[in-house]
């Protein structure tokens, strides 16, 4: 997403790098390279089986998994496989700690999107190694987060670990659509399994964690927080008649006004804590008029030029304020006939404090016509006058106990990468655990170039020393998370 | 055809009944038409018998392109020319495929002037019997109307046509010039449009000096009631545009500064605000004189003062504002479909319109192509050409369609007449059409070519191409009757 040129240290080097939370040199290395074949094994097992929505299931990637860690040694009540739907069950694993504090809770979700056999170079359902990736549906969204949250876990008990708090790993159904996101589901009928202090969620779109260039990391991304989704449909209605005789009001036209008018609107800058505190890191580490300008929008109130330039980059523009935009059209019912209806979906990401209502009469006032209607479009589909009320959740607070650990483990395994507080412009499962009042933030530690993020598409795939150095790095952050 | 265009007029005098009504008290002003243009009262209802049997032939004769033959059709109407007298080489079944053959018939004068030739298309748009609520493929008589596909568009022309021919045969009429028939095949769509067929391989079986095309009711009533007759003079080129805008598309998390939708937005905006030149013909000119004398107040002001040599710009504004109006001005471009996008959290990769424009006599579709391209001033907007077929092709037509040449004498003093005699009162008001008729091929071939029908039609009913389309009985006998003098009057000199 956002490449920055800074200086960068080759990934080859990771494998061999230890950390403070390490036991030995030489220990470790071995059982990295144990941990990597257990990685490798589970991101293999999760793969293929299939999880799609439509034909797959994701219940049997939970069983597969509960019955890794019973064989590992896990207590039975401490590896809970339950869900409301036989296809969409979750999986809950506790690794017990010294109570000191409150539970650390790790969310991965174990569905895909759907993937054609026939879109794809290899067979999606399939992990299929080839020039250096790994390839398959889930490959990076998320099934190499699920088998490396897994392997940190198994890799812990095999060593008798103890951290200072309980580490419970929840991986679930239904994040990419369906019936029955496993997170929301498990907050509403089974909190007290899950709860927890905080909650590191290895899902994400900025790369996971980590954007590279060609394989070069170029900053690790700490989401602290992120924006709401929202649809909306917008339409307008004509009486139509024979394309020969034009009326002077056309569905088409006034459609076409209303989306200019779109266009040329920006929502206000508004900058929170988290993307504060971005733009302020990202400073540091630019130059020139970038630098001038990214400290000059921190500022209240901002400085307008500087706006204005940063707003032409769609990543950083995304940080600063709601973005709407329209993604698909529709009208008209024959070539000869004066259109009777003209849509357009409009879609926003909206910044915390703000509900979708609001965006939604914010959306009337700019379009300035009474008669383009706007209604909302829930994620299943359905079609309502109003929006939700409920606001977009303030970010989460950048708790020490956090970012500290992550700071001195991310410098041990590639040094001289800046760590930076980000704002999410996509939604994840994160929203339904700050909903729940769990400060969430996503943490993963998968190098993916910024020009080859194609999780939802076809030929997904990771590069094979990221996701060993994924492993490794998520390993020793759990590790430092839990060592006091 | 297409629907036809309804111009709003002052509404005449209601007490206008078409004299050969059954029901009709008010006496007939038939005395401006000789006795022989007239014909005898005996001929007349048998003409209409005869009328009635060939329309419901054709009707039960099932044209459809689908399953349809237009040659069974075809055929059934030589057997009852050459039953009736006709040479053999005057009754010919011509066409480049088995189901889409074409009649042509000759009915011989004395060779004073070139032919005139009469054309009427056999085929019928699809309609399904579930749709209906009668069988559309069987002629059923029904509170004052006829019900069946093509009872209106346009077996009831074609039995009207075949009839009048048939009927002269039978009395010995000997025209002033050759009388030529030709039904045909496709003008509803399909692969062999018998009148371009039969011009580039035929042209000597149907050259004529000008063309009738009854495609088309001429005369609009209300309620039944006659207003006023249309006579079909030109047409505009129909002309279907493609836009297209393409982009690379990526999250809609993180919009780009450019976008396929807005862009083409903007353009539809463009197209949406231009106005094509003002530019009057022989025909639309001669549409808002005799216009102007039956209406009233500011219209009628409006409507002379842009009829005149140099138009008053906004007497040309306000008549705009009716639509109606404002098509007969100028070459008319709107946009009448979108696409775009593939889902509602992607960019989008593209957003495409279609844009449906009429293009005045004396223009091609290629030159609206160029105008579109300087209109909308954006480059990644491209415009394509869709053909009737919906191929999607770089470049339009070339092809102008004819200035209209002044209205011929020989066509419209005799229609007058006929008119005046048959609707005492009804104005004939030359139009121009919106296009889409077998005219559009007769013109580009260079023979004038006129709308003329007898069949009136409400213009709150019009159902051409629709489920349960139908013609009063009564307008039916009356454009019967109306056809076979009109036909008389044209070549009697």
């Amino acid at each position: 997403m956002h490449v920055r040129l800074i200086a960068a240290i080759a990934t080859g080097v990771l494998a061999t790098l230890g950390t403070a939370a390490a036991p030995s040199a030489d220990r470790a290395t071995r059982s990295d390279g144990a941990a990597d074949r257990l990685a490798h094994d589970l991101y293999r097992e999760l793969i293929e089986i299939n999880t799609t929505d439509s034909v797959g299931n994701v219940s049997t990637a939970s069983v597969a998994l509960a019955q890794r860690f019973l064989a590992a040694g896990f207590p039975a009540a401490d590896v809970m496989v339950l869900g409301p739907n036989e296809r969409k069950k979750n999986l809950v694993v506790r690794l017990h700690g010294a109570g000191k504090h409150k539970p650390v809770l790790l969310i991965g979700h174990l569905d895909v999107v759907e993937a054609r056999r026939e879109d794809w170079s290899t067979d999606p359902f399939k992990l299929v190694e080839k020039d250096g990736y790994f390839y398959g549906r889930g490959a990076l969204d998320m099934k190499a987060g699920d088998a490396i949250m897994a392997t940190a876990l198994l890799r812990m008990k095999q060593e008798g670990y103890r951290p200072s708090r309980d580490i419970v790993l929840a991986l679930t159904a239904d994040e990419e659509g369906g019936c029955c996101n496993g997170v929301e589901w498990l907050l509403r009928n089974h909190r007290e399994l899950i709860d927890a202090e905080f909650v590191l969620n290895h899902d994400g779109l900025v790369g996971y964690s980590i954007t590279s260039a060609h394989g070069v990391p170029q900053e690790f991304a700490l989401s602290a927080t992120e924006k709401m989704y929202a649809d909306y449909q917008l339409t307008v209605t004509n009486k139509g008649g024979h394309s020969s005789l034009p009326r002077p009001d056309n569905a088409i036209y006034q459609l076409s006004q209303g989306l200019i008018n779109i266009a040329r609107y920006a929502f206000p800058v508004e900058l929170n804590d988290v993307t504060r505190g971005y733009f302020e890191r990202m400073a540091a580490t630019r130059g020139g008029q970038t630098a001038a300008d990214m400290r000059a929008i921190t500022r209240t109130p901002p400085d307008a030029a500087a706006v204005g330039r940063l707003s032409r980059e769609p990543e950083l523009n995304s940080l600063m304020r709601t973005t709407c935009v329209a993604t698909r059209l529709e009208g008209g019912h024959a070539n000869n006939a004066l259109p009777q209806r003209a849509q357009a979906m409009v879609n926003c990401r909206i910044v915390p404090g703000h509900s979708k209502e609001e965006v939604r009469q914010e959306l009337i006032r700019v379009l300035n016509d009474p008669d383009i209607a706007v209604h909302y479009v829930a994620d299943d589909g359905a079609v309502t006058e109003r929006a939700p009320d409920q606001r977009a959740l303030p970010p989460s607070p950048l708790l020490p106990q956090v970012v500290k650990p992550l700071e001195s483990t991310v410098a041990a395994v590639w040094p001289g990468l800046p760590v930076v507080p980000f704002m999410n412009a996509s939604a994840t499962d994160g929203i339904y655990t700050r909903g729940a009042g769990l400060p969430t933030y996503g943490v993963a530690g998968i190098a993916v170039d910024a020009d080859d993020m194609h999780a939802h598409g076809r030929d997904e795939r990771v590069r094979v020393a990221a996701f060993y150095a994924g492993n490794q790095f998520f390993y020793r952050y759990l590790r430092a998370v839990t060592a006091h | 055809m297409g629907a036809p265009h309804l111009h709003l007029i002052a509404t005449l005098p209601a007490a206008l009944i078409a004299c050969a009504a059954a029901s009709s008290s008010l006496p007939c002003k038939a005395s401006s038409l000789s006795a022989a243009e007239r014909g005898s009262a005996a001929g007349d209802a048998a003409a209409d018998a005869l009328a009635h049997d060939i329309f419901k032939q054709l009707i039960e004769i099932n044209t459809t392109n689908s399953v349809g033959n237009v040659t069974t059709a075809a055929a059934a109407m030589a057997q009852r020319f050459l039953a009736a007298g006709f040479a053999p080489a005057d009754v010919v079944i011509a066409g480049p495929e088995e189901r889409k053959k074409n009649l042509v018939v000759r009915l011989r004068g004395t060779g004073r002037h070139k032919p005139v030739l009469l054309i009427g298309h056999l085929d019928v748009v699809e309609a399904r019997r579930e749709d209906w609520s009668t069988d559309p493929f069987e002629l059923i008589e029904k509170d004052g109307y006829f019900y069946g596909r093509g009872s209106a568009d346009m077996k009831d022309g074609d039995a009207i046509m075949a009839t009048a021919l048939l009927r002269m045969k039978q009395e010995g009429y000997r025209p002033s010039r050759d009388i030529v028939l030709a039904l045909t095949a496709d003008e509803e769509g399909g692969c062999c449009n018998g009148p371009q067929w039969l011009l580039s391989h035929r042209r000597d079986l149907i050259d004529a000096g000008f063309v009738l095309n009854h495609d088309g009711a001429s005369v609009i009533s209300e309620h039944g009631v006659p207003q006023i007759f249309r006579l079909a003079a030109t047409q505009k080129i129909y002309a279907d545009y493609q836009l297209t805008v393409s982009n690379p598309g990526g999250h809609s998390s993180l919009p780009r500064p450019d976008n396929a939708i807005y862009q083409l937005a903007a353009g539809l905006l463009r197209v949406g605000h231009y106005q094509f030149p003002f530019e009057l013909n022989t025909v639309t000119r001669a549409y808002f004189e005799r216009m102007a004398a039956i209406s009233t107040g500011d219209t009628a002001a409006d409507m002379r003062a842009v009829a005149r040599a140099t138009p008053d710009p906004q007497a040309m504004e306000r008549l705009a504002h009716e639509p109606s109006y404002g098509s007969l001005m100028r070459t008319t471009c709107v946009a009448t479909r979108l696409d775009g996008g593939h889902a509602n959290n992607a960019l989008p990769q593209r957003a495409q319109a279609v844009v449906n424009c009429r293009i005045l006599p004396g223009h091609s579709p290629e030159e609206v192509r160029g105008d579109l391209l300087r209109i909308i001033d954006d480059p990644q907007v491209a415009v394509h050409f869709i053909a009737d077929n919906g191929e999607i092709s770089d470049t339009a037509p070339e092809r102008r369609g004819f200035p209209p040449p002044p209205l011929m004498p020989e066509v419209v003093q005799p229609l007058e007449r006929v008119v005046a005699a048959t609707w005492p009162g009804i104005p004939v008001i030359p139009v121009m059409i919106a296009g889409a008729s077998d005219a559009v091929h007769t013109s580009a071939a260079g023979l004038p070519t006129y709308g003329v029908s007898g069949i009136a039609v409400d213009r709150d009913d019009v159902r051409m191409h629709g489920r349960d389309e139908r013609v009063r009985v009564a307008s039916f006998y009356t454009g019967n009757r109306f056809f076979y003098r009109y036909l008389k009057a044209l070549t009697a000199h």
